[in-house]
This record gives C-alpha cells, sequence and structure tokens, in this order.
C-alpha cells in the first residue's frame, strides 16, 4: 500500500536570516512516510520546525528543496482547492473575531468541494450537519462561535474539518488550551473518527502523553531535522528525548495501556523531605 | 480729459456689446469671457445669481425684467423682494427652472463652473460677467444695458458714476500719494493684490495700496513684511454683523504696532466696507469712503 | 431559512421600499409641482419644455438615479472593505480612500477634464487612480506581519485622509484660486443631476463594481477565518485581497467622480443589514446595493427639502448620521481590537 504523505529531503527556511542563523524556524533534509489510516504524531520542542512542517503541506509556504507526495503526486503543482479536498486542517486557535455562527463556520469547510458554487447545495449542508453531530455541536449550530467555551468552539472547528471529508485530519496542537476532559474527549474523538472513517491523522502536539496514547507512529524533530520515527515505544525513550529536549527526563509504562508514559525528571528540593 | 475718455469707452462698449437691430429681434451677443450667448430676443426674464448685477439692474431701472436673485443680492431693499434661488454656490436648480428664466447671469469669481455648465443643459442661456477694474465696471453697465433695453439708463448711471469718481480725484490730487494698507481679512491676513478692484479704488481715492503689485486678487500676507513697508494709512475691512464677531477688525491688536506711521499719525480706520467689494452703481461710494479715510485733510 | 431563500426576501423587502422612496424622491422638490404633474411628465405626457418635463426628467430623475447608484456603491465598497480588513469600521471615508479619489479628480479638473462621456471617463480614471492610491497607502502603513493592526489602519485612514484633503486646497489655491469656494462646497459630498451618457457610464462602473465584489462573496467568508486558514480551505487569499481591494478602490474612485466625496454610507448600511442578516456576504453585498441606494436617497431628499429653497450637502447629512454611529460602535461593540 503506497503511503498517504511522503516528505522525502524536504527543506525550507523562513526569509529571515537572522532565524535561520539561530536553526529556529527552517527544516532541513525531513523525510518520512505516513501510511493511510493510520493516526501520526510529530513531536519535539518548541521551534523544531513542527508548524512548519504542517504549512508545507499544506502549501501555506512551498519546500525550496526535496519533494512533498499526497498519494504518491506531488503538492507543488496542485491547486489549492484540490489540496484541501484531501487535507483538511484543525488549526490552534479557533479565528478572532470571528462573527459567524457554528453552522456557517462548519459549512466552510465545504467550500473546496465546491468552489464554483455560490450558496451551498443540499448534500453540503446533510454533510456539515453530520460532521456537526459527530463532534457533538449539532445543538450549538445557530449559535455564534464567540460564544461558545474554548472546548465547544474546539469541537466546532474540528467538524469544520470534518465537513471537508479530508483523506487526511491535521491538527495543530489540538488540546493545547484544553481543560483535562476535553483533552480526553478529543482524543477519543480522533480515535472513533480515525476507527469509524478511516481518516488518517496527522497530530502535531507538544503534549507527549497525547502522543504517546494517540498516536500509531511518531515523528521526533530536533531543530528541523529528523531525529527519530517510529512507534512510540521506539520514539519516547530516554536515550531518545533527553538530547532533544535538553533536559533530564523519566519514561514509565502507563500501566492501563502500555504506552510510554514521559515524566520531567524534577531536581529534587533541597533539605526538604516530601514524602516522596 | 477723463470724461472724454469714459465717454468713448460707454460708446464704444454699447456698440460691442448690444448689436440690436429692432427691438424684440434674436441677438447673438458675447458675454464678459468671450462666451457666444444667442437669445431669441432680449431677455425678458432675467435670473441674477451676481450681487452686482442685481443691483446694476435696479439701478438702471430694469428690475421689472428680474424674476429671480441669490440670497446675497441684498441691495437696494426692493430686491430682497423678488425671489431668491438660493446661494451663490449652490442656486436650487429647480426653483431656478420654476422661475423660467431666458437670460441668467453669472460670473466666474463666485458662483461654479457646475451650475453654469448645469444651466446651459437645461437649454437656459448664461452670460458670465467679469469686472475687476472701473473701466470693467462700465462695460458691465453697459452690457446689462444693452441686454435689458435701456441705453439711456446706462448713459444716465455711468454718466453719474464716473462724475463723482472724478471728483474724488480732483479732490485728493493736491496732495501726495499717501501709502495705504488695507487689511481685508486680520486672520489670517488677507490684502488686495495686483488682481483685486480695491487696488485701482485706493489709487483712485490718492494712496497707493503697499500691496499693490502682489500677485493674485486676495494673497494671503505676512504682517511682518505689511509693517516693514510702513504704510501710512490702516483700512480694516469689518466682517462682524449685530451677533457674530467673526472678522472682527480688532483694531486693538494693530494699535501697538507703534513703529508704523499709520498708527503713529492716527490713521487706523476700520469700517463695514462690504460695498468696496461690488462692481456696480455703488462704487463711486465705496472710493468717497476710502478717499475720507486717505485724505481726510480733503474733505473738510 | 436557507440562506438563499434570506436573501431573496431580503432583497425583495428592500426593493419595495426603494421604489417607495424613488417615488417620494421625485414627487418632492422645491419646484412645488403637483403630484398629477410629475405623473404626466414622467409618463411623457407633458411637453418637453415644460416646467414639469425639465424639473422631473432633467433635474430630479437624473439626481435620483446618480443617489441610488452612488449609495449602492458606497455601501457594497463599505461591506467589501470590513471583510478585507476584518474590522467593521472600515469603509471608504474612514479610510481615507475617498479623499484620494477626491484629490485624483480635482487633479483631473485642473488639467481640464470634464463630465461629457469621453472625459468623464478621464475623471473617473483619475478618481480610480487617487482612490488605489490612498487605500494602498493606508494599508501599507498598517500591515503588520501576522495581518492589519486595526488600530494603526483606522489612524492610518485618519492621516492620509487628511493628507489628500490639504492636498486638493493646495492645489487649488495654487492652480485656480477662484475655484476654491466650489471645491470646498463639492468636498461636502453633493448630488446633482448628471447627463445622461455619464449616468450610463457610471452605472456601468458601479454595477461591474458592485459584480466583482459579489462573485467573491463567499470567499470573502472564508478570510474572515484567517489568512492560513483561508488558503488551507482552497482560496487563492493574495489573489482575493487583491481583486475585492481593486473592486472596492473602483467603487470608491467612481462616486468620487461623479458625485464628489460622501462618507458613511459604507458604514452605516453594511451595520445596520448585519444586525439583522448576520455576517454572510453573500446576503450583505446585493441587500447592501439596494440598502445603500435606500438610505442615500433618503439622505439626498431630505438634504433638498429640509430647508427649501436652500439646499444641504447630502454629505453633511450622512456625516450627521454616520458620525454619532461610529463612536457608537466604537465604544459598544468593538473596544477590544486585534
Amino acid at each position: 500500500m503506497a503511503s498517504l504523505v511522503e516528505f522525502a529531503g524536504v527543506g525550507f527556511g523562513y526569509p529571515r536570516p537572522e532565524r535561520s542563523r539561530e536553526g529556529g524556524f527552517s527544516v532541513t533534509d525531513v523525510s518520512f512516510a505516513i501510511e493511510p489510516g493510520e493516526i501520526f504524531g510529530v513531536i519535539g520542542p518548541n521551534s523544531a520546525g513542527k508548524t512548519t512542517l504542517l504549512r508545507l503541506l499544506t502549501r501555506v509556504v512551498a519546500a525550496e528543496r526535496g519533494e512533498i507526495r499526497l498519494a504518491g503526486r506531488p503538492i507543488a503543482p496542485m491547486a489549492h482547492a484540490e489540496l484541501a479536498r484531501q487535507v483538511a486542517v484543525v488549526p490552534q486557535d479557533s479565528p478572532r473575531p470571528f462573527p459567524f455562527t457554528v453552522e456557517q463556520l462548519v459549512l466552510m469547510g465545504r467550500y473546496p468541494h465546491g468552489p464554483g458554487r455560490f450558496f451551498e447545495n443540499d448534500e453540503d449542508r446533510a454533510l456539515a450537519r453530520a460532521a456537526m453531530a459527530a463532534t457533538s455541536v449539532l445543538d450549538l449550530a445557530g449559535l455564534p462561535l464567540e460564544q461558545l467555551s474554548g472546548g465547544e468552539r474546539q469541537r466546532a472547528m474540528l467538524a469544520r474539518a470534518l465537513a471537508q471529508q479530508p483523506r487526511l485530519l491535521v491538527l495543530d496542537e489540538p488540546t493545547s488550551h484544553l481543560d483535562l476532559r476535553y483533552q480526553l474527549q478529543t482524543a477519543e474523538l480522533l480515535r472513533r473518527v480515525n476507527a469509524e472513517q478511516g481518516t488518517t491523522v496527522l497530530l502535531v502536539s507538544h503534549d507527549l502523553d497525547l502522543a504517546a496514547e494517540v498516536c500509531d507512529r511518531l515523528l521526533l524533530l530536533d531543530g528541523g531535522r529528523v531525529a527519530c520515527v517510529g512507534t512510540p515505544a521506539t520514539v519516547l525513550e530516554q536515550s531518545v528525548l533527553e538530547p532533544v529536549f535538553r533536559c533530564p527526563v523519566a519514561v514509565d509504562r502507563n500501566p492501563a495501556s502500555g504506552r510510554p508514559l514521559v515524566r520531567v525528571a524534577w531536581p529534587s528540593q533541597p533539605g526538604a523531605a516530601r514524602g516522596r | 480729459m477723463r470724461r472724454g475718455l469714459a465717454a468713448t469707452l460707454m460708446a464704444l462698449t454699447l456698440l460691442v456689446a448690444a448689436p440690436v437691430t429692432a427691438p424684440g429681434a434674436a441677438l447673438t451677443v458675447r458675454d464678459m469671457l468671450g462666451r457666444e450667448v444667442t437669445l431669441p430676443r432680449p431677455p425678458q426674464r432675467i435670473v441674477s445669481l451676481v450681487p452686482s448685477v442685481t443691483e446694476i439692474i435696479f439701478a438702471l431701472g430694469a428690475e421689472a425684467r428680474l424674476v429671480g436673485r441669490t440670497d446675497f443680492c441684498d441691495y437696494p431693499a426692493a430686491a430682497l423682494g423678488k425671489p431668491s434661488v438660493g446661494g451663490m454656490v449652490n442656486p436650487n436648480l429647480e426653483t431656478l427652472v420654476t422661475l423660467r428664466p431666458d437670460l441668467v447671469f453669472a460670473t466666474d469669481e463666485g458662483n461654479r463652473e457646475d451650475t453654469v455648465r448645469q444651466l446651459t443643459r437645461l437649454g437656459i442661456a448664461v452670460y458670465l460677467v467679469h469686472a475687476n477694474r472701473i473701466a470693467e465696471t462700465v462695460d458691465l453697465i453697459a452690457r446689462v444695458g444693452a441686454l435689458s433695453e435701456r441705453p439711456a439708463d446706462v448713459a444716465r448711471v455711468s454718466g453719474e458714476m464716473l462724475r463723482r469718481i472724478d471728483a474724488v480725484r480732483k479732490a485728493v490730487a493736491p496732495f501726495p500719494r499717501r501709502r495705504v494698507l488695507y487689511v481685508l481679512w486680520p486672520d489670517p491676513l488677507i490684502v488686495p493684490g495686483r488682481e483685486s478692484m480695491l487696488t485701482e479704488l485706493i489709487e483712485v481715492a490718492g494712496g497707493v495700496s503697499i500691496t499693490a503689485n502682489d500677485a493674485e486678487a486676495y494673497p494671503r500676507f505676512s504682517l511682518e513684511t505689511a509693517v516693514a513697508r510702513a504704510p501710512e494709512v490702516i483700512i480694516l475691512a469689518d466682517h462682524s454683523t449685530g451677533t457674530s464677531t467673526a472678522g472682527r477688525a480688532a483694531p486693538e491688536k494693530w494699535k501697538r504696532l507703534t513703529s508704523v506711521p499709520a498708527i503713529q499719525a492716527g490713521r487706523l480706520h476700520s469700517a463695514d466696507l462690504s460695498i468696496l467689494h461690488r462692481y456696480g452703481p455703488r462704487v463711486p461710494e465705496g472710493i468717497e469712503t476710502l478717499a475720507r479715510f486717505i485724505h481726510p485733510e480733503a474733505f473738510p | 431559512m436557507s440562506a438563499a431563500r434570506r436573501l431573496t426576501l431580503a432583497l425583495g423587502i428592500l426593493t419595495a421600499v426603494l421604489l417607495a422612496v424613488t417615488a417620494v424622491a421625485l414627487f418632492v422638490g422645491s419646484a412645488g409641482l403637483s403630484p398629477r404633474a410629475v405623473a404626466r411628465a414622467l409618463a411623457g405626457q407633458a411637453g418637453a419644455e415644460s416646467v414639469e418635463s425639465i424639473v422631473t426628467l432633467q433635474l430630479r430623475l437624473p439626481r435620483v438615479v446618480a443617489a441610488v447608484l452612488a449609495g449602492g456603491a458606497l455601501a457594497v465598497a463599505g461591506v467589501a472593505f470590513q471583510g478585507l480588513t476584518r474590522n467593521p469600521l472600515a469603509e471608504p471615508a474612514v479610510l481615507g480612500v475617498s479623499s484620494g479619489a477626491a484629490f485624483g479628480v480635482v487633479l483631473a479638473q485642473i488639467l481640464g477634464l470634464q463630465l461629457t462621456f469621453l472625459q468623464a471617463l478621464g475623471v473617473a480614471t483619475f478618481a480610480f487612480a487617487g482612490a488605489l492610491m490612498a487605500a494602498a497607502a493606508v494599508y501599507l502603513i498598517a500591515v503588520v506581519p501576522g495581518g492589519l493592526s486595526i488600530q494603526t489602519l483606522l489612524l492610518a485612514g485618519v492621516i492620509v485622509g487628511i493628507f489628500f484633503t490639504s492636498a486638493i486646497t493646495v492645489l487649488i489655491s495654487v492652480m485656480d484660486y477662484n475655484r476654491l469656494g466650489g471645491i470646498i462646497y463639492w468636498l461636502l459630498g453633493n448630488l446633482a443631476p448628471i447627463p445622461a451618457g455619464s449616468l450610463a457610464l457610471f452605472a456601468v462602473l458601479a454595477l461591474g463594481g458592485c459584480w466583482l465584489i459579489l462573485r467573491h462573496a463567499r470567499e470573502l467568508n472564508l478570510l474572515a477565518l484567517g489568512e492560513e486558514a483561508a488558503v488551507q480551505l482552497g482560496v487563492d487569499a493574495v489573489r482575493l485581497k487583491r481583486r475585492v481591494f481593486v473592486a472596492a478602490a473602483l467603487l470608491t474612485g467612481s462616486v468620487v467622480a461623479f458625485t464628489g466625496p460622501i462618507g458613511f454610507v459604507g458604514l452605516v448600511v453594511p451595520h445596520l443589514l448585519r444586525g439583522i442578516l448576520g455576517q454572510d456576504n453573500r446576503l450583505l453585498v446585493p441587500t447592501a446595493l439596494v440598502g445603500g441606494g435606500i438610505f442615500l436617497l433618503a439622505a439626498d431628499t431630505l438634504a433638498r427639502n429640509i430647508v427649501a429653497p436652500a439646499e444641504l450637502s447630502v454629505g453633511v447629512i450622512t456625516s450627521f448620521c454616520g458620525a454619532p454611529f461610529f463612536v457608537y460602535l466604537l465604544r459598544t461593540r468593538y473596544r477590544a481590537s486585534l
């Protein structure tokens, strides 16, 4: 089975000489593949290039070196609308200001499938409702997005991405602003979407717990380069993580799921015995 | 000598301005900006968008033919009895059209070009006037008189005008010219320049405007330069009305300039001089007022 | 109710209101014509030279058409600028674009262009160029990495507006002092009857500009997601912004060329419509076209008649409505900006 996404020797630097000297925002010689149907996570410290990778994949910026392929076809010559029919992005934050309702937001996800249509048709509306039902925001459909809580907004944004009916669902830091409860909800939602519809999921996160629990495979980025690719057990290893995150970590095992559990090794308090 | 010249001037303008062959016949004339104006017959229903022309029409006794004026046409008092079409800059076209004029007087200094174009497009004849000199004022009176078919009154009005002007000239002739600063507007300081009729009026009244050579009609001027040119007479135009104090002459501001000969000699005058901005039969009155300020000794 | 049906309903109601206001505008005026006289003139039954024909067909009717076109164009330009900047306070006058266009018009007039058909095209071109210059200046001043800073945008608009207005005064004072009074009057914004050929040109430019914006109304909605997200949905954001920007400048330029700079229509009308119809630009653009026409026609009819036979400038009426409206918007809904 051919990979869904392939990065082959991809290089890119933002046009700011100072930044690439810091090694902050550029990406160098990145090669990896995402298989159809899997949940793939991209992790790494801040400024490792995770978001840049997303931008390259959705062609917000263009790779300067190497090639990116989607289902075997290079994305460079693809029209944005064609790319949008296959790849849907849930961004980190909901847009502000955003005076539209939830339903109007979700309907926007139908645009790539009918850019010539002035108004959405019945099929668009039906798919939008299905997407809202899938993420449990259907009863909020008529409300302005700005009136929703953080978690509800995130679910609405996810519904929009689902309405796009993508082969690849991309999420940028999906749990960064959420309460624990919503973090759990999001993880379950992703698993369900992946299992029920076979949608491939690409997850960018600095939440290593989420990555460990939800992802089938992980890509660890360090300074714009690939540090490690593999299963969570392979990648979330002390010897792999410490040089990248440049701090002492301890990796345990989650007794319930068997997945790795990463902890920062906090230094012990000098002169305080606090029952630990 | 001047009288003879004036008479020749009048005769010439009569000839040029009004080739009326017979009363009631069609006529084509050139207005004061050189435009050709064609009328089926001499105008019977005139709208004047120019206060000076309104004055002239009344002075000639042709007011029966005047059917409309502007809000600014305030002299003589009888003019207020005629319907007004609004301001000079924005006359109400509907009202104007309702008056069914066959000729509209307009000027390029005060009316808008757009208004003239609109009227022309509506098929209404427009006669443009422009007068920056006494001679042009005489010409204007002759033209209006010709169009309103009152040549005898032209002679009477112009004659009277020129006689009075001449009288002032004679009265101030023995005295040396005084340097005059005329303050049209105090703040910012605006004075009459080369193109303004005021410069000529001051000259006739026995003075010489210290801003006579400055470009344009009403340039802004620097107070320093005015002081440096040491005027012997300062005349302040007062624009304040009963209630509003905008444009008040503020003579006390000038009294502090003690280096200026005018202040030292006590020749600082302020008055409502709006009459000096009309180019009509009241020009001599304006000149007489100026002459009294400039050469009080000539009028004991 | 689906968006399409809401749009049809809204347009139906607005069109009916427009027809009513048009009727009032045609029947009321300083000439004091009886309704029957006006009706006769409209039906072509009065003599071509009669007072009612001249007043109704040559004075009132062209002015009514000009008001509707200008109001519609300004309202749609407002919707466009608001969609582009994602801020409901943006509109041609606030952004200084009207002043840029006015500068273009004055320059054209100094060079001798008037309102005969071909020359009208020339004037409109100058106005368009001026509008583009002003809009570009405001954009360049206000753009920061990541988007447009709204406070800077509004400030830049004010500054650019003042700059161009001052430039106009200087130009006139230097070139042709006598015109100064007339130009200052024109700058207030006035509607006057326009000759038929030029009116047709105005209609083409205004409706063309509105059409350009309407075509992209759906993408303009998507721009609210943020430029990056819009691109990820398949919108060519750069091309969209450029096209809408140019179309809005064209609309502003043509209004200023034919009727002078009139402010606040693009602020008041879209906001009122948003309150009823919501944010969807696909509904706002067509309803703004009709709604703007109603607003300006009503304002002009008021300006013409309230102190008859004198006339107020219509720009005065729109400013008197618009300025307090602007303050109200600023204080209630848009205190926290980008």
